[in-house]
């Protein structure tokens, strides 16, 4: 997956670039936005990341440029502005999210994910598995190492979530956006003790552990060799 | 350009203009009727002595028969040295001590001037109602009467000109005098600034007329005070709220740094940092939404909800915090009304969330909805030890923590929440309050109707 970002500011141009090549994905920077339109007309890119402050020419034009040109690559706007009508501007033109400065790295990696996966049709799946945890989609079963595990619809909503992107780290703002429907930065503890509850019946009882807290960042489904 | 002229130069200028007309009338008037009155007098006069002529002339009818009558003509001619007479008859003139004046001919009395001197003249004939009859013209010498009609009007035009000068000045001191609490007014304004809003005019001098505006000025002073106060507050405390985690980076970042470490240690501290980092990216996205909301900016969308739906939303999402805390999550009503689906749900989570913290284990949240004609009344209410009352206009001000032992800086809250909840509400054209009493606390929102 290849990726371009068009961002003045060296510093985060820089982190933004060792994060997502850290993610696995091969990343190409622009500081201008002369360069970064003329990057992104080539094709070459499964996703852009655009600032919209940009020195000579602003992220909406080098959009507009892509749009006209008939690219439909997956455009990420990053804004240090929260006006709604950059939002809706933005929006208008063909971006396909934003992302208001100052955003957490966990957040911004998701929606990239998300923007990634959504241009792929993925096959229908009827069960999720990690090592021996197995979640039947259609019966809403789970079950691990043979052991029946009985969750609550929001509980069985949210390991879905953590099995469908495991190996990623969830922001607790996209868990509650995805599995609560609250799309808005609360500073409740909910997701902990969500999380702490679904422990409790995925993991506790077993010495292999799956669902991982990355301080600071969020919660990961991962098999971890330790 | 005229310049305007000021309130005391108008009105003083009103003024004398007023005095100088009203004394021209009179003194008009005055002169009017002492020229009448004197026509009068020199009617009155001049026929008695055409009577006294007529007399002193019975039967003459040629110049033979007036020279016989010439002596007593003189006698009565003597006797008023400022009466003069003609006598003419058929174009001839029998006698004149006129000193051969031009006489107006038709008869009655008229008022002639010639030469510097005025006269008042009588024409009638000698004999009444006698066709051919010879024509007397008396003459009357009346300088001494214009003389003092002259001396009455030059006394009414210094009369209009002091009464106008006089009432210019007094106007003019009453007007200042009158505005003087205007000009205090002024100097009060002129002195307030950013570092002196509690300066006040004192109202109980004031005239009537301006304690009204007197009293305006001070509430809006106290007003500006106030919300300046709030602002000045504000930035206190953001500055204090950013201080302690920036504190804490800065030195957790130094310690570490100062000698080499596990590698594990590093990955502590960085931890560690990030959640002070999101802590403040959090405050800074906070501050960022009320200042929106604080310009007009925040504008919801209208879209239909089902507020039972909402809540119930919500109350999923904290089913497991109550649960937890051991509290009851019930919900009661319903209600449907135009809104913005993500802020309501925002301000509404804020309220639960605040209420979960305040209720003790065992009590409940209790959300209740009502719609009527004027539109929805939504309230959070939680069990517990409830707010006192000097403390219920406090709690929706930025920063403000019902709670003062709760740390400042704490990875909880910065104590925007409710601020946030009513710029939410307050978008939507509604209001929030809090009552408490007798262990319950009820927050209540009211939105309007919205067609």
């Amino acid at each position: 997956m290849k990726l371009l970002i068009v961002e003045d500011q060296p510093k985060t141009g820089h982190y933004l670039r060792q994060g997502l090549a850290e993610a696995g994905f091969t990343t190409e920077l622009a500081i201008d936005g002369t360069t970064g339109q003329h990057l992104a007309l080539s094709g070459d890119y499964d996703l852009v990341i655009l600032d919209v402050m940009l020195p000579d020419r602003d992220g909406w034009q080098i959009l507009q440029a892509v749009r006209a040109a008939g690219l439909d690559v997956p455009v990420l706007f990053l804004t240090a502005r929260d006006a709604v009508e950059d939002r809706v501007h933005g929006l208008e033109l063909g971006a396909d999210d934003y992302l208001v400065k100052p955003f957490a790295f966990s957040e911004l990696l998701a929606r990239v994910r998300s923007l990634l996966r959504r241009g792929s049709s993925a096959p229908q799946e009827t069960a999720l598995q990690l090592a021996d945890l197995r979640l039947d989609l259609i019966r809403r079963r789970v079950e691990r190492d043979g052991q029946r595990i009985d969750l609550t619809a929001k509980e069985f909503s949210l390991l879905e979530l953590l099995l469908r992107r495991q190996g990623e780290v969830l922001p607790k703002s996209l868990i509650a956006s995805q599995v609560w429907d609250m799309n808005f930065d609360s500073d409740t503890n909910i997701i902990e003790v969500a999380i702490r509850r679904l422990r409790l019946k995925v993991d506790d009882n077993f010495p292999n552990k799956l669902i991982h807290t990355v301080r600071g960042m969020g919660y990961v489904l991962e098999e971890r060799s330790n | 350009m005229i310049r305007r002229l000021s309130l005391a130069s108008r009105l003083a200028l009103l003024f004398a203009a007023c005095t100088a007309v009203v004394s021209l009338l009179a003194g008009v008037l005055f002169n009017r009727a002492s020229e009448a009155h004197f026509l009068e007098l020199d009617q009155q006069l001049l026929d008695s002595k055409l009577m006294a002529l007529r007399g002193a002339l019975q039967g003459v009818d040629s110049p033979q028969a007036f020279a016989q009558h010439q002596a007593p003509l003189h006698a009565e001619l003597s006797r008023q040295p400022d009466l003069t007479l003609r006598v003419t008859a058929a174009g001839q003139r029998w006698f004149d001590s006129t000193a051969s004046l031009t006489l107006p001919e038709s008869p009655g009395l008229h008022s002639l001037r010639q030469a510097g001197t005025d006269y008042r003249v009588l024409n009638a004939p000698l004999i009444a109602g006698q066709a051919g009859s010879p024509q007397l013209s008396l003459l009357l010498d009346i300088t001494h009467h214009q003389h003092f009609l002259q001396r009455m009007q030059h006394l009414i035009w210094l009369t209009v000109g002091l009464s106008a000068l006089a009432t210019a000045l007094l106007g003019a001191w009453a007007a200042r005098s009158g505005l003087r609490p205007l000009r205090r007014m002024g100097e009060v304004a002129a002195s307030v600034s950013a570092n002196s809003l509690t300066q006040r005019l004192p109202q109980q001098h004031m005239p009537a007329e301006l304690a009204e505006l007197a009293q305006a000025f001070n509430a809006m002073l106290g007003r500006l005070d106030d919300a300046f106060q709030r602002l000045s507050a504000f930035s206190a405390d953001i500055a204090h709220e950013l201080r302690t985690p920036l504190s804490n980076l800065l030195t957790h970042t130094q310690v570490i740094l100062t000698q080499p470490r596990p590698l594990e240690d590093y990955r502590e501290a960085l931890h560690s940092n990030l959640e002070e980092l999101q802590w403040m990216a959090q405050l800074v996205n906070d501050m960022l939404y009320l200042a929106k909301a604080d310009h007009g900016l925040l504008t919801p969308k209208r879209e239909p909800l089902a507020l039972a739906d909402e809540v119930e939303a919500l109350l999923e999402f904290f089913a497991l915090l109550a649960e937890d805390a051991n509290v009851r999550l019930v919900r009661e009503g319903a209600a449907y009304t135009r809104g913005d689906r993500g802020m309501l749900r925002r301000a509404l989570s804020n309220l639960l969330d605040n209420a979960l913290r305040f209720t003790p284990a065992g009590g409940e949240v209790r959300v209740t909805m009502l719609e009527d004609a004027h539109g929805v009344r939504l309230a959070v209410e939680n069990t517990g030890d409830g707010i006192p009352a000097q403390l219920l206009p406090r709690l929706f001000d930025r920063f403000y923590r019902a709670d003062p032992a709760r740390r400042e800086g704490s990875s909880e809250h910065a104590g925007l929440g409710l601020a946030i909840t009513q710029s939410i509400v307050r978008a939507h054209g509604g209001r929030i309050f809090c009552e408490s009493a007798a262990g319950v606390t009820r927050f209540v929102i009211e939105l309007p109707r919205v067609s």
